[in-house]
């Protein structure tokens, strides 16, 4: 048996992911060439390294294919049902800080809050013929904190993969749920978050999969790569 | 694929002697209705597919909304009650997904009262039917007289509105009780151009500077809230930002919250309320009255039946009844009152509609059960 790390296959955060863990002590090296997708940890011959998206290490946290992985919270929130039972969230990492927010028109200058948000939803569909429309590509997490957290039912969800910013102007959405680090795409966008509206302030993090059958040697192996992570990450 | 349960066509039958038609609801249905009226929670509870045009599909969740859309469809001028038996198809984390569910469809009927004792008349002798002996529990609740409640009390539309939407989630509404007896400063921070127009009531200066924050940014004024939408909002707010739900009126709500007695009592203890607390209620009750003495005439058991202030759905197609019966604490029939279900599905005008549904899985349980102590029973005689 050995231990599957899955880190970020490309960009910002697979740098900051490589830099993290040689950091820690635990220096990677590709198998083959520079780009491919497999890789192992100099000097711990049970643990291998895969190369994925990140959103698909999320999901492969949850089927417990993998056993560590390095990936966004709110991917792991959005693609997991119940995250917390099925993975554990071992060590914020310092980087890859976004965070997930409910973000309305500028011009809606009677809407502050989520409970402004509430009143104009319930009236939509009585003022326009149709419900309040929420572009996102987080249908979980949106489900969870409209619904649950504050009590708004009627809304309907547009999918959106791309250029979410962009849906209220060309009246794809009214609103959207997108992850934001600074702001400006929004300003520029002439959107406006909530002043309850941050639904998860997300980062990078060192996941560990609960789903799965270990051997002791994998465990020790597993617990020796997290303390070291979790020596040199922020918390 | 679950079986039907053997006495599947004995409930058919019970509900069709009481005058309701059997009617056939196709297994795959657009997933839109569903969506939009129960809303996007459902979405992850329900078994979504796509049409090869793109069409969005599901196994049917229930039966009231695909009733209703058939009734408008091919009868909206005459009432009718419908009766319906079958599969529906829920994601639940654990356990089976396939249920089968029986009911009836109220629709058309203006008779509100009788049509309401009529349906919780028929699903509990067709539990009395299937659970020989066992003891049932029927509360009831009614959004009508919450409604009365808050309009009498006087509070402003918008709170009224918020209030009614929150009502039958208790965490829900007890966080806007709280949230709305406190002084909220007015959190918008309103810009200099904004601030003086909404401090003088100027509507039109509002809409008009909406209007034009609109055109300068690219929004397009007429693809979701307008200017004047989002003005008239803006100065009802902050008129109202100054006030708070005053300390008697939030006594009063929370008085009428914990209402909690047998049906039989129900009358009174309304009135009791309605004097002490000084508000009028009068047509509410009426209406309220009415259906407890329907119901007494049904011969259903007033003092079995529980009616709590409380109980309600917070969905806004819900009016008035709502009604649920249990056995040893498992739900085996709920029904209520929609009647703004109809209109919301397209009817042209309006429609009353009371309907239930009946939960076969856990009522062959429940036979399992009661079997189960006959049993015993003969063995031990």
């Amino acid at each position: 048996m050995s231990v599957t790390i899955a880190l970020p296959s490309k960009g910002r955060m697979k740098d900051a992911a490589l830099a993290i863990f040689a950091k820690a002590g635990l220096e990677i090296v590709n198998i083959g060439n520079e780009r491919s997708y497999r890789g192992v940890i100099k000097g711990m011959d049970n643990a291998e390294v895969a190369f994925l998206s990140a959103s698909e290490i999320a999901r492969e946290l949850g089927s417990g294919s993998v056993d560590l992985g390095v990936t966004g919270e709110d991917l792991v929130r959005e693609d997991l049902n119940r995250a917390d039972e099925q993975v554990e969230f071992c060590s914020r990492l310092g980087f890859g800080h976004a965070d997930v927010v409910v973000a309305v028109p500028e011009v809606w200058i009677d809407v502050d809050t989520m409970t402004d948000l509430g009143d104009v939803a319930s009236d939509f569909r009585h003022r326009h013929g149709r419900r309040l429309r929420i572009a996102t590509k987080y249908w979980r997490l949106t489900q969870q904190f409209f619904s649950s957290q504050h009590g708004i039912q009627v809304y309907r969800i547009v999918e959106s993969l791309g250029a979410t910013e962009g849906a209220p102007a060309s009246g794809q959405a009214d609103i959207i749920v997108d992850i934001t680090s600074t702001g400006s795409t929004l300003r520029d966008n002439h959107l406006k978050i909530l002043t309850d509206g941050v639904m998860l302030q997300s980062q990078a993090n060192l996941v560990r999969a609960r789903n799965r059958q270990i051997t002791d040697a994998d465990e020790a192996t597993i617990a020796q790569i997290t303390a070291n992570i979790q020596k040199v990450s922020a918390g | 694929m679950s079986n039907k349960p053997d006495y599947a066509d004995d409930i058919l039958l019970l509900l069709t002697e009481r005058g309701a038609h059997t009617t056939e609801i196709p297994v795959i249905q657009p997933a839109d209705p569903f969506l939009d009226m129960a809303g996007e929670d459902l979405r992850r509870r329900i078994f979504l597919t796509e049409s090869e045009t793109g069409a969005s599909l599901c196994l049917r969740p229930e039966f009231t909304i695909p009733v209703c859309l058939k009734h408008i469809e091919t009868a909206s001028g005459t009432p009718q009650r419908y009766a319906y038996l079958g599969q529906v198809f829920r994601q639940h984390r654990e356990g089976g997904s396939e249920f089968f569910q029986a009911g009836v469809e109220d629709l058309g009927n203006d008779a509100v009262a009788q049509a309401d004792a009529t349906a919780m008349r028929d699903a509990s002798d067709t539990l009395k039917q299937l659970l020989p002996g066992s003891s049932l529990q029927t509360t009831l609740g009614d959004q009508t007289v919450f409604e009365a409640v808050v309009a009498a009390l006087g509070l402003p539309d918008g709170w009224q509105k918020r209030l009614i939407r929150a009502f039958g989630d208790a965490a829900q509404l007890d966080g806007m009780l709280q949230n709305l007896s406190q002084v909220n400063s007015a959190d918008c921070g309103l810009d200099d151009e904004a601030a003086p127009l909404v401090s003088t009531n100027d509507l039109a200066g509002l809409t008009n500077l909406i209007d034009s924050r609109m055109q300068a940014t690219g929004y397009l004024t007429n693809a979701s809230r307008t200017p004047a939408e989002i003005a008239r909002r803006l100065i009802q707010k902050t008129q109202l930002s100054s006030t708070r739900l005053d300390a008697k009126a939030l006594d009063v709500l929370k008085m009428f919250l914990a209402l909690d007695a047998p049906l039989r009592d129900a009358p009174e203890a309304l009135a009791a309320f309605a004097r002490i607390a000084g508000l009028d209620i009068n047509r509410a009750l009426v209406g309220f009255n009415a259906r407890v003495d329907a119901m007494e005439h049904e011969g259903f058991d007033l003092a079995q039946t529980r009616y709590r202030a409380a109980f309600g759905r917070p969905l806004d197609y819900y009016t008035g009844l709502v009604f649920e019966i249990s056995a040893q604490g498992s739900v085996l029939a709920g029904g209520g009152r929609f009647d703004r279900l109809l209109t919301l599905l397209g009817a042209n005008a309006p429609i009353p509609a009371v309907g239930f549904s009946l939960w076969l899985d856990r009522i062959t349980h429940a036979r399992a059960g009661l079997a189960r102590i006959a049993q015993k029973g003969g063995q031990s005689s």
